[in-house]
This record gives C-alpha cells, sequence and structure tokens, in this order.
C-alpha cells in the first residue's frame, strides 16, 4: 500500500439528512491510493447517499468530502476528470442501443480504448445492438459496467456492481477490478456480498446507520472478532464458562460450543488443554460473522460483546 | 370481475388528485365562461351581434364552434365547448396510457400479471376508471353550467357531451396502447388523435354554411370524422338531442371491444410497432450532451412537426375555399367589413392568424416537452450516470436547451412554410410566402419564453417543474383564448406571452413585444443555468 500519499477519498463526519430521515449521521471514510475498499452495509445504511456525496450529485448537511483532494460539490467537473461511476440502479434510455449508451458514457469522459472496449463486449458477453428497453436488470448493469471499464480511470466508484450479475459475469467483474487495482487505480466498492468484499479488497468500513461502525484491513478486522470452538472432553466442560472471553458455551448430545475472543485465546487453550479434549474444531472467523455481529446487535449491546 | 374493481380502485387512489385537477379545471372553465357570457353579452342584441360576427369569420368557427343561436346557453357553448372537449380527450387519454402500456413499460403490470387475475383486468380497470371519470367529468360541467344559471336540461346534455369526447378517447387510447411500443410513444399518438379531431371539426365548421339570418352554422361534411364534432352535433341549448352523444359511446364501446381482444392475444410487453434493434455505435456527435439531447428529441420533433405541418396545410387549404364562399356572398362581405376588427382585415389572413397561433402555442409545448426531459432523466436516475462525468450541470442543461430552442424554430417554421405553399399554391389571400413564414417566426420568442420558465422550474422546484410548466401553458392559453372575454385585468392578460406575439399576417410586426420576449427567455435560461448547481440531484 502506499500510505505515504494522501488518500484519495477523505469525509469527515459527513451528514446528510432528507427532510427528517438522517441518512448519513457522522460518517469517516478514507480510501488511500491504490487500495480496493470495501464499503459494506445493509440496504439503507448510506452507502448511495455517501457515493452520490462523494460525486457532488447531492450536497452535505455538514461535514467535509475531499475527492482527489477536491470538493465534489463546489467543483464536480474536475473531481469527475478520472473518476469511473457504476451506480447500484442502472437506468438506461428505453431508445438507445446498449452500444450507443457505452459510446455516450464513456464519449462524455472523453473517449472509451476502443481494444478494451471490444474485449469487454466480448467477455460480458454483452449484445450492443439490442435497444435498451429490452434489457433485463443484468445486462443494463453490464451495460454500465463496460462504460466504466471501457476507459481507464483513476478512481472506481462502484455501488453494488455485481448485484444482477450470474456468477460467470460475477468472475469476469473480478477479474476487471483486479485489473485496474494491478494498474494502480483505486477501487471503492459498496456492497452487502461478503465473499466479493473478501476476495477483492485490501481494507473494509462497515457502515451502519449512517455512521462507519468499524474500519481496517480484512486481518485488522478479524482481529476483532471470535474464533468459534467446537469439541469434546472427558470432563465438564463448564469450567470453561469461568473464562475471560468466552461467550455462548453450549453443549449437545454430541459435543459442546463456544467462541472466543481473539486477545483471550491463550487462556482459552490452555483451557481446553487442562479440560482433557479428545476431538476439536476450530472456525477462524468470517467476514459473514463479523458483518452479521454489527447488524443483529442491538445499539445497547456493549461493543467488547459482553452482552449477546 | 372483483378483481378488476379492486384494480380500479387502486389506479383511481393513483389518480385522485390529478384527475380532481382535470375535472374542476374543465368543469370551471364552463363555469367562467357562462358567467362572463351572461355578463358581457346580457341583452340578446349584443350576442346577436357577436354570433354573427363569428358565424361570418371561418376562423373564428375554426377556433371556437358553430353558432347556434343567441341564447346564453348556445353562446356559451359556442365558446367553450371545443376546449373543454380537447381537455376531457387530453385527460382520458393520459390517464389510460399511464396505466396501460406505461406501467407495462415500467414493469408494474408484469406484477400484477402474476396474481390470479384474468389477462386483461388491468385494462379493463382502467377503462373503468376512465369511464367513471369521464362520467364525473359530465356531472362536474353540467354543474358548473347549471350554476352559473343555464338552464339544467341543456346544460346536462352539454356536460353530456364532454363526457361522452372523453369517453371515446378512453377507447382509443386504450387501442394506441395496444399497438404503440412505449408509454411516450402512445401518449403522442393518443394526444395526436385529440389534436386531430380538434383540427377536422375545425375544418368541418369553417367550411361550414351559416344559414340566411348569420345567428346558425351548419357543420360541413368533415365535421363527421371527429368525436368533437358529434359532440358538437348535440346543440344541448337550442335543439337538444342526445343521439350524437350516443353514437360516440357506441364508437367507444366498439373500440373498447378491440383493445380488449388486442390486448388477450398479445404477449406482455409486445406492441404491433416495435423496435427491437439499434445501432451498435453511436454515430457523430453522439457522445455530447447536445448529441444525447437531440437523439432523444429527434422523432417526437419529426411529431410536432407533422402536426405544425398539418395546421400550415389546413390554412392553405382552407384559404381558397373561404375565399370562394364570401365572394359568392355579398351581404356577407359586407357584414365582415362592418364588424371584424381591423376592418380592412383580409378574411384569409384572418385565417392564417388564427391557425398560426394554434402553431405559435404547439411549438410552445414541444418546447416545453424538450425541457422537461431532463426531469425524466433525473427522476428516472439516468442523470445521476451523466453528471458522474467531467462536465458542469450548467452544461447538461445548455444542451437540452439549445435542443428545445431548435424544436420551438423548427415547429413554427414547418407551420409557417406548410401555410406559405399552401396558400401559394391555392393562390389565395394577398400576403407574401416569405411574409407568412415570417408570421410563424414572430410566435418563436413567445414559445421560447415557456421553454425558459420550464428550465426554471426544473432548475428550482424539480418535482413541481411538470405541473408548473404545463399550468403556465394551459393558464397562458386561456388568458389569450380567454381573457378578454372573462374581463379579467389588463395585466393579468399580459402575464401570457402569447400577448406578446406579434398577430401576422392580419396585424403588423411588433418589434419590442419580440425583443421583450426573447429577452425574457434568454434571462430565465441563463437564471437557470445558475440555479441547476445550487440543488441536490432528487429522484
Amino acid at each position: 500500500m502506499h500510505t505515504g500519499s494522501p488518500p484519495v477519498i477523505e469525509t469527515t463526519r459527513l451528514a446528510k439528512n432528507f427532510g427528517r430521515t438522517t441518512a448519513l449521521a457522522g460518517l469517516d471514510l478514507s480510501v488511500r491510493t491504490g487500495e480496493v475498499h470495501g464499503f459494506l452495509g445493509p440496504n439503507g445504511a448510506g452507502k448511495s447517499t455517501t457515493l452520490r456525496i462523494l460525486l457532488g450529485l447531492i450536497r452535505p448537511t455538514s461535514g467535509t468530502a475531499r475527492v482527489f483532494n477536491l470538493d465534489p460539490w463546489m467543483d464536480p467537473a474536475r473531481a469527475h476528470r478520472d473518476v469511473a461511476y457504476v451506480p447500484g440502479d442502472v437506468s438506461l434510455w428505453p431508445n438507445l442501443s446498449g452500444g450507443e449508451v457505452i459510446d455516450l458514457l464513456t464519449g462524455l469522459r472523453g473517449g472509451a480504448d476502443e481494444r478494451l472496449r471490444r474485449e469487454l463486449v466480448d467477455e460480458f458477453d454483452f449484445d450492443p445492438r439490442r435497444k435498451a428497453r429490452t434489457y433485463s436488470k443484468g445486462n443494463r448493469q453490464k451495460a454500465a459496467l463496460i462504460a466504466a471499464f471501457a476507459r481507464p480511470a483513476r478512481l472506481y466508484l462502484l455501488d453494488e456492481p455485481s448485484a444482477g450479475l450470474d456468477p460467470v459475469m460475477d468472475s469476469v467483474f473480478r477479474r476487471q477490478v483486479q485489473r485496474v487495482s494491478g494498474d494502480g487505480a483505486t477501487v471503492l466498492l459498496s456492497s452487502h456480498i461478503l465473499s466479493e468484499v473478501e476476495q477483492l479488497c485490501d481494507r473494509v468500513t462497515i457502515i451502519r446507520s449512517g455512521t462507519a461502525v468499524e474500519s481496517g484491513t480484512l486481518a485488522e478486522l478479524r482481529h476483532l472478532t471470535r474464533t468459534r470452538f467446537r469439541f469434546t472432553a472427558a470432563t465438564d466442560p463448564a469450567v470453561l464458562a469461568a473464562l475471560p472471553g468466552v461467550h455462548d458455551l453450549h453443549s449437545d448430545g454430541t459435543g459442546t460450543e463456544f467462541d472466543a475472543d481473539a486477545a483471550d485465546l491463550g487462556p482459552v487453550l490452555e483451557g481446553l488443554a487442562a479440560a482433557g479434549v479428545t476431538d476439536i474444531t476450530a472456525a477462524p472467523p468470517s467476514l459473514e460473522e463479523l458483518f452479521m455481529r454489527h447488524y443483529t446487535e442491538s445499539d445497547h449491546a456493549v461493543p467488547n460483546g459482553e452482552v449477546r | 370481475m372483483g378483481a378488476v374493481v379492486r384494480l380500479a380502485m387502486v389506479l383511481a387512489r393513483r389518480d385522485r388528485w390529478i384527475l380532481a385537477v382535470w375535472i374542476l379545471g374543465i368543469a370551471g372553465l364552463g363555469f367562467v365562461t357562462s358567467i362572463a357570457v351572461a355578463g358581457q353579452f346580457g341583452n340578446e342584441d349584443e350576442r346577436a351581434a357577436i354570433i354573427s360576427v363569428a358565424a361570418a369569420s371561418p376562423a373564428f368557427l375554426f377556433l371556437r364552434g358553430l353558432p347556434d343561436g343567441t341564447g346564453i346557453g348556445a353562446v356559451v357553448f359556442f365558446q367553450v365547448y371545443s376546449s373543454t372537449a380537447v381537455l376531457a380527450g387530453l385527460m382520458s387519454t393520459f390517464l389510460v396510457v399511464r396505466h396501460t402500456r406505461a406501467d407495462e413499460e415500467l414493469g408494474r403490470s408484469e406484477l400484477i400479471g402474476s396474481a390470479p387475475v384474468p389477462r386483461v383486468a388491468p385494462l379493463a380497470a382502467t377503462l373503468l376508471v376512465g369511464a367513471c371519470a369521464n362520467l364525473v367529468l359530465a356531472g362536474s360541467v353540467t354543474a358548473g353550467f347549471a350554476a352559473a344559471g343555464l338552464p339544467v336540461s341543456g346544460s346536462l346534455v352539454a356536460g353530456g357531451a364532454v363526457g361522452a369526447v372523453g369517453l371515446f378517447f378512453v377507447a382509443a387510447a386504450a387501442v394506441v396502447a395496444q399497438v404503440m411500443p412505449s408509454g411516450r410513444s402512445a401518449n403522442g399518438v393518443a394526444a395526436g388523435l385529440v389534436g386531430a379531431a380538434y383540427l377536422v371539426r375545425g375544418i368541418g365548421a369553417a367550411l361550414g354554411t351559416p344559414d340566411a339570418d348569420m345567428m346558425h352554422v351548419k357543420a360541413a361534411w368533415p365535421s363527421l370524422f371527429s368525436p368533437i364534432g358529434w359532440g358538437q352535433r348535440s346543440r344541448p341549448f337550442s335543439s337538444a338531442d342526445p343521439v350524437p352523444l350516443l353514437v360516440l359511446a357506441a364508437a367507444a364501446l366498439v373500440l373498447a371491444a378491440a383493445a380488449v381482444l388486442v390486448r388477450n392475444r398479445r404477449d406482455l410487453g409486445a406492441s404491433v410497432l416495435h423496435d427491437r434493434y439499434g445501432k451498435e455505435r453511436a454515430g457523430a456527435g453522439g457522445a455530447s450532451f447536445v448529441g444525447l439531447a437531440w437523439r432523444l428529441q429527434r422523432s417526437t420533433l419529426a411529431g410536432w412537426c407533422l402536426a405544425a405541418a398539418t395546421i400550415g396545410a389546413v390554412a392553405g387549404g382552407l384559404a381558397p375555399l373561404v375565399r370562394d364562399a364570401l365572394a359568392g356572398n355579398r351581404s356577407l362581405k359586407e357584414l365582415i367589413g362592418r364588424l371584424v376588427p381591423g376592418g380592412q382585415a383580409d378574411v384569409v389572413d384572418l385565417l392564417t392568424t388564427a391557425l398560426l397561433g394554434i402553431a405559435g402555442v404547439l411549438a410552445a409545448a414541444a418546447g416545453i416537452q424538450a425541457v422537461l426531459r431532463l426531469r425524466a432523466e433525473e427522476a428516472e436516475g439516468r442523470a445521476e450516470l451523466l453528471l458522474a462525468v467531467p462536465a458542469s450541470r450548467a452544461r447538461w442543461l445548455a444542451g437540452t436547451l439549445a435542443i428545445a430552442a431548435l424544436s420551438v424554430t423548427a415547429v413554427a417554421t414547418t407551420a409557417g412554410t406548410a401555410a406559405a405553399v399552401g396558400l401559394g399554391l391555392s393562390g389565395a389571400g394577398n400576403s407574401q410566402g416569405g411574409l407568412i413564414v415570417a408570421a410563424a417566426l414572430a410566435h418563436v420568442p413567445a414559445a421560447a419564453v415557456f421553454a425558459a420558465v420550464t428550465s426554471l422550474a426544473f432548475a428550482v422546484v424539480p418535482r413541481l417543474s411538470s405541473a408548473l410548466a404545463w399550468g403556465f401553458l394551459a393558464v397562458g392559453l386561456i388568458l389569450g383564448q380567454f381573457g378578454e372575454l372573462l374581463g379579467l385585468p389588463l395585466w393579468l392578460q399580459d402575464m401570457s406571452p402569447f400577448r406578446h406575439s406579434s398577430a401576422m399576417p392580419a396585424e403588423p410586426f411588433d418589434p419590442d413585444g419580440a425583443l421583450t420576449l426573447t429577452v425574457s427567455a434568454l434571462a430565465g435560461a441563463a437564471l437557470a443555468a445558475f440555479l441547476i448547481r445550487r440543488r441536490d440531484l432528487t429522484a
């Protein structure tokens, strides 16, 4: 990571209200040059609102947003010079063909790289002659993706881009993200598909109800979460419950399960050894769990997980 | 049947405000006209004077209707029937297309089609709502006339005539919705049918034969081909006759049955006319805001120009007939010489002026429609794609305004050229061809003001832009057409841009008015370009 250079995207206490509804409530987001940054959150968390502010389409109620160190609201044309965008809900001109749409969108950014355009149309298996009126959701998505990737950009803003793509097309999309990332571009990828983020992203910001609840590399985030143990033991496993960092201990007919905090793994392993374990599995924390934890926990829960 | 009624309730709920505005507006127009006629032409002699002027002037007959005696009710019906019928037609066609082809295009029909309801249920529900809306309209128009003191029985037939025309267009639009591939094209064709019905009725009236005392005019045969003409035949306030209205209702029934039959046999989303494939690559200019605006507007503009050419051709085609009718009728000629404002204005010139005035309204509508595309782009999420590129919103707006200005000019030029060619071929009228084209272009500044005001509304209150723009056009029209009759104060009448256009060739060109309008239009557009930067994009 080029940690020395200033962030491509930087928001500070970004807030946006639509009438009485609060869409963003003080979001801090920092995306560094050259990274693929996952922007995770459930529907309505404020992901699309953030991207629209970053594009200067809407004005923040308070706080600041900088893209390439420019204010996108004051200076959208300059801020957009090296940006490619794929909206979450792609709506196209019904009477334009797919090819015309791609030429329009790349043309407004300065023209497509013809070789790239050909390859992308081919790889995405896209029929550019059909009128946009006849396209399915997936095909509209493809048109926007081809237009975004057919001209090199320094920043790609992708709002749930693989929604509507089948698994084959999804892998084409991932390859494209890896390609532009390899070329040194920065990507902000909003998503609620965890496997996509796990596979593609260097760093992740998790947003919930308009604020960032977690941000860091996947390794850092895993560190914050718990490992799940499942074991069978000779002695009564209940003694483990007294150890610090053990949660949700319960037994069924075939074994016992519990979660352990990363920080307390040492004492837990010692406790397990003392308990005379005959069989054990330990599952790494998945992003899925991390994600679920942030969405299922109520606002009143203590952050370090004392209450579950 | 239960499903149809249920769906109809949902449609009625979706439409409750917009239909209320249409219905109250139409009934209100009838009411205020009745009050105005009763107030301004209180005694019989005054009414006889204005009716005889009208009967002698094909331009008047074309615009308004058929003189039918000197009763207050008859004068009111003559003045206001055609306008209310056109509005009823537009209300009905927009209603039907909104719930049929437009819903089908947007995928809502698919959701309804997945429920256990008959395939034609959405169409049947739409027809039901359309019929009910026109029933309420007929009742409201009747109430408006009656409240203004007109005879109740006559009011009932007059209200029925307006409602019957609306009903006819409910069914006609249902057929159009089966044929056209998109909501936009279906709306265009259906509204075109309403316009054609008005024109054909106008031709029938302009060619009509006045009786000896100039108090009645009998429509010529073309009027039989217009539903608005049929409604006129009911003659509510002289010898009321509901039979023509039953003819309209029967025609509506046949058309509705045809629409249901087609819908039941076709695939969801399929249309008789369709365009599945387009070009693989954008043409030259297809990658700029102006290019996009042109690409989106060009086929619609062709439709507007076709309408404008029709109006121009009607002016050219009617002129010799009008002239010949006058040549054979000395007393009529004398009467016009005495009564028509301006005295020596040529009758052919007056007709041309009236028709080019309509072309000016058409040009304004084309401009408004071109600018309102911006709102559709924004509301349907495409502006988001467009404005993520390195270009300013002002340039986006400017591209569309350029095409709007082009549309306005093209519509006026087409109407003027068609009229000039028609008049030239027929050898009628004294005006040079160039003067006729100039007369049409004289309406461009006023029409441009409407486009500029629309862009201003879009820049400041996007969600209201459509209602404000079309409302402004309606108010401008009513002030222009009925302002004097209603005795409205001058400053209010002057709010209408059309009032400042030169009514050429009957009157000379007024450079001051044209200059004021042009400056207003440019200032409005510039202000819009400035203000568009200052708001959020809103769905």
